[in-house]
């Protein structure tokens, strides 16, 4: 290793939702600096929606990323809710975990299908897997395509979702398009299979890598939680999701502008990855099964690289969960409501939180709202910016650990590493800019 | 008449919905209002509605409708009529009596299968208004009840329906699905001829004085002016109205760019750029010649022309504007109330229409022998069908050309009849279809519908000395006579021609312009509004008025054909007359936004007239009152 | 003849409306057929500045962008703006109206100083663009006849007239009819009012039709109680900067 030179630059890491650069420099096989950097234009969210209603919020932080709109949007009626002490339907709650479901499927779909399989097949995208492996591209299509026609359906968007209010929803399906999704679900099962065999046949690529860390997300008693839940840690134990700064310590790293979080480590990991580490047992059979295939079980994992397998994993239980869900709501009865439905809200001052988690793991939306039903104070904490320290030291642990493997290797290595978080650095509430000095 | 028990009367509507073998569509709740809408039960139907938010239209002329669908790759085209039968359930009278309207305006002239044969696949249950919203006034319009245009028709009495069948369509429809049908007892009778429907509002007076009203009116600026100040141009009023039936038409291409559709969307002369041309031109700019136009339109144009009002006092218009100035009974009543002299109540009688030939809009091919370019922005193209018919046309008529996947474009023909085998067009590079038009290359294709409208009559000019004047393009229209004229030239008395351009390099048919000055037999002049050292040129220099004091004819005798930019009109027609020449020996070939050519979509129109089927030539004398003529 | 090379930038924006790019599904394979992505960071590795069309996403929202635009407009012969951000500013034009000290200090408190922002901006503010999409997100269909009407040599028609025409023939429930309002009346319409018809109201992502009726349709919004403050909000989601121009 001595004598090693390696210099990665990576400008605008590819494949990813927002702009990253990663900078590398090792001189003589000394590592010199190991930069993960974020350069995304600010977009002060929480400032704008100062002094709007209750009303628009969700509207307005929907647009926060197009990625995670649902997400988002749940997140912020579930805040609005909170701070008003709003009740919503046990339906429209079963109607919510869909939404979260379809989102789900839709992210980690194109994020399996699209990003991670290219690097996995070694090539630069998809495109070229279109000529290469046409049956392959046409099940991930279709998967993509459910998804999104489950996003319209509950949310009325596949991005930016309408339905979705305080309150409630301001149209609901009917039970007959409900049946529709649940037999669409039921027959995509084959195509799950497929995809799930492609990735296993191409696991091999998956680079052999561990850091021990921290893993936050929405835990429950009864079910993989998504979209209700207490905060829970692998080593922390849990809180109710009102006390999320009991866990999410915002910092300021030295020499360095932005804010990061952490726990009870020097970093944590939010995403798949921690959902699957935190609630293994509370997955559907067929998504232990295949998560069976690539090794993961209830006992940790602390491969990052590995989050791509665990949004695979949840795929298959977002497509078995939901139709258990279309079976509750057909059990109860689908209570019909008016395509224009309004919810009855007494509007009052107050301060909540909402979390849930999006794809990329747990996103907090807090907000204080004054008697006029207006936004006074906001604080979005967004899954990536959680998990731009814990990028951080794996970089730091991944350029030592494999430095004799050249620079387009050790490139590829790093961007698969950024990429494997599936970042979406365009959900920049706070602008992150990292610069770390390492000389 | 017959009764049925509304419980006899769901088993009735589950009948035909569980037979399927019509669709069956009926008066559903949507949110606190109602729409008809596919039934799914027949629990569905709320037969005690007031009014739906669109009118059953929709099913005959829906939203967005494919007329063709084309394949670029061998320029065909095929029309495509959709046509699905079904039952509607509970039309009001007033919508009853809208549709006897749209059946008039489909009809005319060229029959619109669309429309008719969807029409015809449809049987109509009426519903006598139960309930009706605070801005109905059908009572007012005479039309809160009908005696036909339903082919059966309920009445509620409570427990039961009233059924009056009116058409053999609804008799086989009662006896198919075995409605159980009795006789009504006197008591039900009675119930029935005592029925009156419910009123939101009325008119101050007898709505037979509407058109009369409206003409005493039009002039009066500050009115409208007035009434249309908060307009927010969003077109809702005329977009529910279940009598306006303007549209717009739209290529659509697919994704392989190979084949597309084109297809007809629900327009409104509310809509700013209603009557706006490629060139920019809005010949109803303002809001409120746009909002005075809707109430002549529908109070007096449609009435000449089919003898009926074109409002049914549904008061859907006045419920969707939301600066509240679109409902008619406030317009109405208050001219009444300003008109000094009330006008007559004149009766109207519904006009006859016996349904013209059907026109699909279906193009024929014609293919490009000739290009020329021609001035800075012109083209001139020869074209021949390619089913080897003559065109047919008459100087000054239009043909509508289309580009599949681009659109269509009204544009002049240019050649003379006289001229056979092929057709020209001097196309002016203005818009995606003529950008495209100028790209053709000789051997490719292009669609013609028309010719369409009314051009100059040759035999009515033969023997007469004709004055010719054409500004900058309109020389395109007018050389379709002129030859004709040059081509039968002992047929017509003293002829000269006045051309004017802008500069001389936008001169048009250039070489034919050179051919003039070797005939004695004819006269011309020339000029330009302006020209630089390098134009070389020697004639005339200033607008085309400026000819017209020098130029010799016997004014009480010459006719003047004037074709040009809408601008020069006036302005020629002012020194036309300062010379003498009566009104009635002016003839001008007006621009207006041709989109469908047969009379329907309502684009072209100039107050009552159809531009595209009585123009676009016209005799000055007839338009010169026709105020959206030549303002 | 070579299929046209498009290369899809974003900058300040959501990202949302590539992601109704990669949501054309099979639609998307099908323009694959007429065009070459050759840059597209969020869904491939390849980059280059050999394009002929780029599609771009975003606002304009620091100095230091407008030389990357610049530079776009240099190597393409077409450049589209596609989603609110890039076509009207969009909702990042929300912060035009705050005070700049004051939302850098309420995001990044005494760290302010380090961010570089200016007014949001629409890509067209900065450099001449061919068309635009507008939309939040994009509507696929309109995304679609875009492109086959730039591939066609044709200009896409984007509506001049509000969402009300085509509200009104979806048959929807006027929002001011249901106790809230709406700026249909000024927005222009092609998502086909999308938004009511999913039961909520036109919040006027799509931007101002030329010439609106403001000062009418804000009488109508103040009759329906909103206070002016409230009225300026409504007008303020979407139409920062083009309300300023």
């Amino acid at each position: 290793m001595n004598g090693t030179n390696l210099d990665v630059n990576v400008h605008h890491i590819t494949r990813v939702e927002g702009h990253g650069n990663i900078h590398v420099k090792v001189r003589e096989g000394n590592v010199e600096k190991v930069l993960w950097e974020v350069p995304e234009a600010p977009r002060f969210f929480e400032a704008m929606v100062v002094g709007r209603s209750y009303k628009e919020l969700h509207h307005i932080t929907s647009r926060i990323c197009g990625i995670c709109s649902i997400g988002h949007t749940l997140s912020s009626v579930k805040a609005t809710e909170a701070a008003m002490d709003i009740e919503i339907s046990e339906q429209d709650a079963l109607l919510r975990r869909i939404a979260i479901h379809a989102e789900n499927l839709q992210s980690h779909v194109l994020h399996v299908g699209y990003l991670v399989l290219p690097d996995l097949a070694g090539v630069g995208s998809v495109i070229p897997l279109v000529d290469s492996h046409p049956e392959e591209v046409k099940t991930v299509i279709r998967l993509h395509r459910l998804a999104n026609d489950m996003s319209d359906l509950i949310c009325g968007r596949t991005t930016h979702p309408q339905r979705i209010i305080p309150g409630g929803f301001s149209k609901i399906p009917t039970m007959d398009e409900l049946y529709q999704l649940k037999d669409d679900l039921a027959g995509s099962v084959d195509d799950l299979k497929a995809v799930a065999g492609v990735v296993k046949s191409l696991a091999g690529a998956i680079p052999d890598f561990t850091r021990e860390t921290e893993y936050i997300g929405l835990v429950a008693d009864d079910e993989f939680a998504l979209y209700d839940g207490d905060i829970g840690s692998t080593v922390a134990g849990r809180i109710d999701d009102q006390d999320y700064l009991e866990f999410v310590h915002e910092f300021i790293v030295p020499h360095s502008t932005a804010k990061h979080a952490k726990n009870a480590m020097d970093s944590y990991f939010a995403g798949a990855l921690a959902r699957v580490n935190l609630n293994y047992d509370k997955l559907s059979p067929l998504a232990k099964t295949v998560a069976g295939m690539f090794d993961l079980g209830p006992e940790i994992c602390y491969n990052p690289y590995m989050n791509s397998i665990a949004q695979l994993v949840e795929v298959v239980h977002s497509v078995e969960d939901t139709i258990g869900l279309i079976d509750k709501i057909d059990a109860r009865g689908l209570e019909p409501q008016s395509p224009y439905h309004s919810p009855d809200i007494d509007v009052k001052a107050g301060q909540g939180v909402g979390v849930v988690e999006v794809p990329r793991g747990i996103l907090i939306h807090d907000y204080t709202y004054d008697s006029n039903g207006l936004c006074t104070k906001a604080n979005c904490v967004i899954p990536t910016n959680q998990n731009h320290a814990n990028i951080q030291l794996d970089l730091e642990k991944l350029v030592p650990q494999f430095m004799d493997v050249g620079d387009a290797k050790m490139e590829l290595l790093c961007e698969m590493l950024v990429r494997a978080y599936d970042p979406c650095i365009s959900c920049s509430t706070h602008f992150t800019k990292v610069i770390w000095d390492r000389k | 008449m017959k009764v049925i028990s509304k419980g006899d009367f769901t088993s009735f509507v589950n009948g035909m919905i569980q037979d399927g073998s019509s669709k069956v569509v009926g008066v559903k709740e949507k949110g606190n209002a109602f729409a008809f809408g596919d039934l799914g039960t027949a629990d569905e139907l709320r037969l005690d509605y007031d009014v739906t938010l669109l009118p059953p239209k929709k099913y005959f002329f829906p939203q967005r409708e494919t007329l063709l669908r084309f394949d670029r790759t061998n320029d065909s085209a095929q029309s495509v009529v959709d046509v699905e039968p079904m039952v509607i359930i509970g039309v009001h009278p007033y919508d009853i009596a809208a549709l006897q309207q749209m059946d008039a305006v489909f009809a005319e002239s060229n029959a619109d299968p669309y429309y008719m044969k969807k029409r015809e696949a449809a049987v109509i249950i009426g519903m006598n208004a139960v309930n009706t919203s605070e801005w109905n006034f059908a009572a007012s319009m005479g039309a809160e009840s009908v005696s036909d245009g339903y082919d059966i028709m309920l009445t509620d009495l409570g427990g039961s329906y009233a059924v009056e069948v009116g058409s053999s369509k609804g008799e086989n429809l009662l006896l198919t699905h075995g409605a159980a049908l009795r006789e009504a007892n006197g008591e039900e009778q009675a119930a029935c001829s005592s029925y009156s429907a419910p009123v939101g509002k009325s008119l101050d007076f007898d709505a037979a004085a509407i058109p009369a009203l409206l003409r005493a009116h039009y002039g009066n600026e500050a009115f409208w002016e007035e009434h249309s100040e908060k307009c927010l141009k969003c077109g809702s009023c005329v977009l529910v109205c279940p009598t306006c039936y303007c549209f717009d038409v739209k290529d659509e291409a697919d994704l392989d760019l190979k084949g597309g559709e084109r297809y007809r969307t629900w327009d409104g002369c509310l809509i700013e750029d209603f009557a706006s041309v490629a060139s920019g031109e809005n010949f109803r700019g303002t809001k409120a010649a746009r909002y005075r136009h809707r109430y002549n339109k529908k109070g007096d144009y449609l009435n000449e022309r089919f003898g009926f009002t074109a409002c049914v006092g549904c008061g859907r218009c006045s419920s969707q504007c939301l600066p509240d100035i679109a409902d008619p009974v406030k317009v109405f009543n208050d001219l009444w109330a300003v008109a000094d002299t009330k006008p007559q109540a004149i009766e109207s009688t519904p006009a006859e229409i016996s349904p013209g030939e059907e026109y699909s809009f279906v193009p024929r091919n014609a293919t490009v022998v000739n290009k020329t370019a021609m001035g800075t922005t012109e083209m001139v193209l020869e074209l021949k069908l390619d089913d080897g018919s003559e065109l047919g046309h008459q100087p000054g008529q239009f043909v509508e050309v289309s580009a599949f996947g681009i659109g269509e474009a009204p544009i002049s023909v240019s050649s003379s009849p006289t001229h056979r085998g092929t057709f020209e067009l001097c196309v002016r590079k203005i818009g995606n279809v003529t950008t495209k038009l100028h790209a053709l290359e000789v051997g490719d294709k292009v669609g013609i519908r028309g010719p369409f409208g009314v051009g100059f009559d040759t035999e009515f000019f033969k023997g007469k000395n004709l004055l010719f004047i054409a500004g900058g393009l309109g020389l395109a229209p007018l050389r379709s006579f002129f030859n004709f004229v040059l081509d039968n030239r002992a047929d017509y008395a003293d002829v000269k021609i006045l051309y004017g351009c802008k500069v001389p390099g936008e001169m048009l048919f250039g070489n034919e312009v050179a051919d003039w000055d070797a005939r004695d037999d004819i006269d011309h002049r020339m000029t330009v509004d302006s020209c630089t050292e390098e134009d070389t040129w020697e004639g005339n220099v200033g607008v085309i008025t400026t000819l017209i004091p020098g130029v010799d004819i016997d004014a009480e005798d010459t006719y003047c054909i004037v074709v040009g930019p809408p601008i020069m009109y006036r302005f020629v027609i002012k020194s036309l007359k300062e010379k003498g020449v009566p009104d009635d020996k002016i003839i001008v070939s007006l621009e207006r936004r041709m989109k469908c050519g047969v009379g329907k979509c309502g684009h072209c129109q100039m107050n009552g007239i159809y531009v595209c089927q009585e123009g676009p030539v016209f005799n000055y004398a007839d338009i010169k009152d026709v105020p959206e003529a030549l303002e | 003849m070579s299929k046209p090379r498009v290369a899809i930038f974003d900058f300040a924006g959501c990202e949302g409306d590539e992601l109704q790019i990669v949501n054309l599904e099979e639609s998307l394979l099908g323009l694959l057929g007429h065009v070459e992505v050759v840059t597209f960071r969020e869904a491939m590795k390849e980059r280059t500045d050999d394009y002929d069309i780029a599609i771009v996403e975003g606002s304009c929202t620091r100095p230091e962008d407008e030389e990357k635009l610049k530079h776009i407009r240099e190597c393409a012969s077409i450049v589209i703006a596609i989603g609110s951000c890039a076509a009207i500013g969009g909702i990042n034009s929300l912060k035009n109206h705050l005070d700049p000290a004051w939302y850098r200090a309420e995001v990044y408190g005494d760290k302010a100083d380090w961010f570089d922002t200016y007014k949001a901006r629409p890509i067209s503010a900065v450099i001449p663009i061919e068309a635009a999409v507008p939309g939040c997100p994009i509507d696929r269909d309109e995304f679609l006849h875009v492109v086959k009407t730039l591939l066609l040599g044709r200009t896409p028609d984007i509506p001049n007239y509000p969402i009300c025409v085509e509200c009104k023939k979806n048959e929807n429930v006027c929002a001011f009819d249901r106790g809230e309002v709406c700026v249909g009346p000024v927005t222009r319409a092609g998502c086909n009012s999308c938004c009511v018809n999913e039961g909520t109201k036109c919040w006027g992502c799509r931007g101002l039709i030329d010439d609106p009726e403001k000062n009418a349709h804000m009488e109508v919004l103040e009759a329906h109680g909103l206070t002016p403050d409230e009225v300026i909000k409504n007008f303020q989601t979407y139409f920062g900067w083009e309300g300023d121009q």
